[in-house]
């Protein structure tokens, strides 16, 4: 069991060296975990454990040396516990979708998929929440609420697969962000297993919970803080009516000052993506929806709420787009119609295959008005680089993603991709951003912990984290910068290519 | 010194963060003087804090805008800076922190972060929570250290200003911080609709969960609350039973068509009364519900945290008790000030008892909120204790070893 004496510290080689395939100690791991979950909820053959080496982020790998697959909370801790008497490394994984390498099993160790814990255990209308377990796939939460007039607002694009237990893990965002806000803001409690076994809740179905707000410090935690085993959200009403468009413009600084001058008007606008001429291009050739091919840049603007105010809101939105040289202005008059223009934002990733064998995505944020000034440098970089960079983005809340076109067997277009990547996310810090709006901080981005904190934020990160998970034991190696001191334990590198942002 | 003192030269008044971080740090290594950080004053008596001798580190000379990218819709001030000043800055430019604050002439946003106060809005517009995205605060060995940043998505690092809101100043003394801000609506209107009994406002407020309207609040009092209210309001409405009272805010048009609605919609539940209140009313009106909380002389007030479904047999009891309620119904949270005739702690105890009796340990919580200071060591601030406690202990361990800060109010916390 954990020894109060080795807290703090990382956890030594040889401990890790004792999980080889063979050795006594492994043999009696693997028995152990099978007594807890059963034969079928196990794997640990080498072939099979290649699938869990990473994420969406597959520039780093690192095959975990089990993996299990547990149906409730008990087994969980069960399972935690089991990882300390033998001193073992372990982690969450839900689907995977993670972009910044948040459920990389650094080191080995044990990987504790959540995909079987998936039921809705209560949904409550009159009180506006549910309680779900952390596998729950998001877009089967929306489903399961469909027709009851409520949804569960946070909807990251990769909502088809990703899971709820990873949405709090890396407080996700998504398109509806700007107007009903990230994760954090629909969490009211949860609960969690903590890295010594222990099963804790935070926070309640009531709006207020006394004490301290221990799980809005979790939400965003990417998985350091112990396993969420069951998460009690808030429920959204949902809008009465919306208005979808889209929005055609010449130029990128035509329609970043047009979502400027929406903002400031009072509006916000339920989502405002941007997609720029190179992605427009992609969308075209593959899915032929009509946009033109010189266009600089095409909004998409879609404004919810009660039908008696939406009309209003349009007018003055085609007005500020008016006033900013729009070309044209679609609009979706039909579901069908605003299925369709959605559809076009949504497959922005499937054609980038078009373009090129591999792709790099980014998750910078500079502050709304910045996005010229970021857009620019984006441009200039792919000029200096000769590298090809496409964007599509949140463009309301400054979240930009810039999609780095390269071959990735060519081993001078992986470095320029590092490279470029570095240049831009810099660049964000430089106009007051933030190199992660939603994907983390993972391993992808840890270097730049120390470039955005200095040692005393990290320390106070630090003690909060070691109070979670004092020896580290969870998650290592994870958004904080490693000590000089520390182990760190080796991955393989890969390389760079992302999936569809957030 | 006690805590209650209005301020002597003895007091702390930092005129910047380094300075405020250096008096921390000095005092941890030498003087080990317990700390009590003040923004306006306006609720020292949150959580019941005794007069204990110590230092008070008054926030009142931190109160610049350090930046305001109006754009953006996001503004970074300094903790001292008291609230009408927040909005009259940002009011110029059409937009608004949407957070109810009582005292807003004095209150600091500081002091509104530390104890998490909100109002009717939080129906709509959330808690404070929800508008903090970067903090910068000093720890009780000085350590002055921030989390998040300028901009509204940001997720590098852990989210530590979460952990500071609703604090009461016994983890760090918040010193800096960026805030979202939301447009200023163009028009607001008040529903005042009067019921006989608490179960037709519960069967009205479980329709609010399917009204084809959109109220920004839902707010509740009984009469004794009512009365209160009305007369700070100095408008003339019926009062004499239970009051729902919805706040619509938006467009103008879009506001007047909810009211009418949700008038409507409300029929069925056969209110004794209905009135609309608009203009310099509905603002005057709103702004007693907003007072209400904390403006009683009553010798304590009481917190309840509730499931919405379970709120009005609560009340019930409470109505029975003679205690005046105000509820943002929609959300579930209580304020009950408890009768002058509660005039001994056997009185209080006995109605706590009472009380607690309705609530579900499992779901809901009664607390202290405000009480005489001669009660406040006898009285338990919690009713049931609060979820994940040992990891508060060990929080305020990491960033206070000293327990310097603060640290009565935070032994309070201890004592459920």
């Amino acid at each position: 069991m954990v020894d109060p004496a080795n807290q703090t510290s990382h956890l030594s080689a040889p401990v890790l060296e004792e999980l080889e395939r063979g050795s006594g100690p492994f043999s009696s791991l693997i028995q152990q975990l099978t007594q807890i979950v059963g034969k079928k909820a196990l794997l640990y053959d080498a072939d099979e454990l290649l699938v869990y080496e990473c994420d969406g982020y597959i520039v780093d790998k690192s095959a975990p040396d089990i993996v299990v697959f547990p149906t409730s909370t008990e087994q969980v801790s069960s399972i935690v516990k089991i990882c300390n008497q033998f001193n073992v490394p372990f982690l969450a994984r839900g689907a995977g979708t993670s972009l910044s390498g948040g459920c990389l099993p650094i080191g080995g160790g044990v990987m504790i998929v959540l995909t079987r814990m998936k039921q809705i255990l209560e949904i409550n209308l009159r009180d506006r929440y549910a309680v779900v377990e952390p596998g729950m796939v998001n877009l089967h939460l929306t489903n399961a609420l469909k027709g009851t007039g409520y949804h569960y607002a946070p909807d990251p694009s990769s909502q088809g697969s990703c899971t709820i237990g990873g949405n709090i893990a890396t407080n996700s965002g998504g398109p509806h962000t700007l107007k009903y806000g990230v994760t954090t803001n629909h969490v009211l409690g949860l609960e969690a297993v903590l890295p010594d076994g222990s099963i804790i809740n935070l926070g309640g179905p009531t709006a207020e919970t006394p004490g301290y707000d221990l799980h809005g410090v979790y939400v965003g935690n990417e998985g350091t803080f112990g396993i969420c085993t069951k998460a009690i959200v808030r429920l959204t009403r949902d809008p009465e009516a919306h208005r979808t468009m889209l929005a055609v413009f010449h130029t990128i600084s035509d329609a970043t000052r047009a979502i400027s001058e929406i903002i400031a008007a009072g509006i916000i606008p339920s989502a405002l993506e941007m997609m720029d001429q190179g992605i427009i291009q992609a969308i075209e050739e593959a899915f032929h929806f009509g946009f033109p091919l010189d266009a600089g840049a095409v909004l998409l603007i879609e404004v919810d709420g009660l039908d008696i105010a939406l009309d209003e809101e349009v007018r003055q939105i085609v007005d500020i787009c008016n006033s900013h040289n729009v070309r044209e202005i679609q609009r979706a008059d039909t579901p069908e119609e605003r299925q369709l223009i959605w559809k076009s934002r949504k497959q922005a990733f499937g054609a980038i295959g078009r373009l090129s064998p591999s792709y790099c995505t980014q998750d910078g944020v500079v502050p709304r008005t910045r996005l010229p000034e970021i857009l620019e440098f984006i441009e200039a970089t792919s000029e200096k680089y000769g590298m090809r960079i496409v964007n599509v983005f949140h463009a309301g809340d400054g979240n930009v993603h810039p999609i780095l076109l390269f071959d990735e067997r060519d081993q001078d277009q992986i470095q320029q991709v590092l490279e470029a990547s570095e240049e831009i996310l810099s660049k964000c810090l430089e106009l007051g951003g933030s190199v992660t709006g939603e994907h983390g901080i993972g391993v992808e981005k840890i270097n730049f912990m120390s470039r955005i904190f200095n040692e005393t934020d990290l320390s106070q990160m630090e003690k909060v984290r070691n109070i979670f998970n004092p020896r580290q034991i969870c998650s290592r190696d994870k958004v904080l910068p490693p000590h000089q001191t520390d182990l760190q334990a080796s991955v393989t590198q890969s390389h760079p290519g992302r999936r569809a942002p957030h | 010194m006690t805590l209650t003192h209005s301020g002597t030269p003895e007091d702390f008044v930092p005129a910047s963060q380094p300075e405020l971080s250096r008096f921390l740090s000095e005092n941890a290594t030498s003087a080990h003087q317990q700390i009590f950080p003040v923004g306006g004053r306006t609720s020292l008596s949150v959580c019941c804090p005794d007069s204990h001798s110590g230092t008070l580190v008054c926030m009142s000379q931190l109160h610049r805008v350090v930046d305001y990218p109006v754009r953006d819709m996001t503004i970074t001030v300094e903790a001292g800076m008291r609230l009408d000043q927040l909005n009259e800055i940002v009011s110029a430019e059409g937009q608004r922190l949407p957070i109810d604050v009582p005292q807003s002439n004095r209150a600091t946003i500081g002091g509104v972060i530390a104890t998490n106060t909100s109002g009717p809005r939080r129906f709509s517009y959330g808690t404070i929570r929800d508008y903090v995205i970067g903090i910068s605060a000093v720890d009780g060995a000085g350590n002055l250290f921030k989390s998040g940043g300028r901009v509204v998505k940001n997720v590098a690092g852990y989210d530590l200003g979460k952990m500071l809101v609703g604090s009461l100043g016994t983890l760090a003394v918040i010193s800096q911080v960026s805030l979202n801000l939301r447009p200023k609506p163009e028009c607001m209107q008040l529903v005042w609709f009067e019921f006989s009994s608490c179960e037709s406002v519960d069967q009205a407020l479980e329709a609010i969960v399917t009204s084809g309207t959109r109220p920004t609040a839902v707010e509740y009092c009984n009469s004794k609350a009512a009365r209160q209210i009305v007369a700070e309001s100095r408008i003339e409405l019926p009062m004499e039973n239970h009051v729902v009272c919805i706040c619509y805010e938006g467009p103008e048009k879009v506001v007047k068509w909810q009211a009418q609605q949700i008038i409507e919609e409300w029929r069925s539940f056969s209110p004794l009364s209905v009135q609309i209140i608009e203009g310099t009313h509905a603002a005057r009106l709103y702004h007693a519900f907003v007072e209400y909380q904390t403006s009683s002389d009553d010798p304590v007030t009481l917190k309840a945290m509730l499931l919405p479904s379970q709120m009005m047999s609560f009340i019930e009891t409470a109505t029975r008790l003679n205690i005046a309620i105000q509820a943002h119904a929609a959300d579930g949270i209580v304020y009950g000030h408890l009768p002058d005739s509660a005039s001994s702690l056997e009185d209080v105890n006995q109605i706590l008892e009472q009380l607690t009796t309705g609530i579900d340990s499992r779901t809901g919580y009664l607390t202290i909120y405000q009480c005489e200071s001669d009660w406040s060591e006898s009285l338990p601030l919690f009713c049931s204790p609060p979820a994940g406690w040992e990891l508060m202990r060990q929080l305020k361990q990491a960033l206070d070893p000293q327990q310097l800060l603060n640290s009565p109010r935070f032994a309070k916390l201890v004592k459920h």
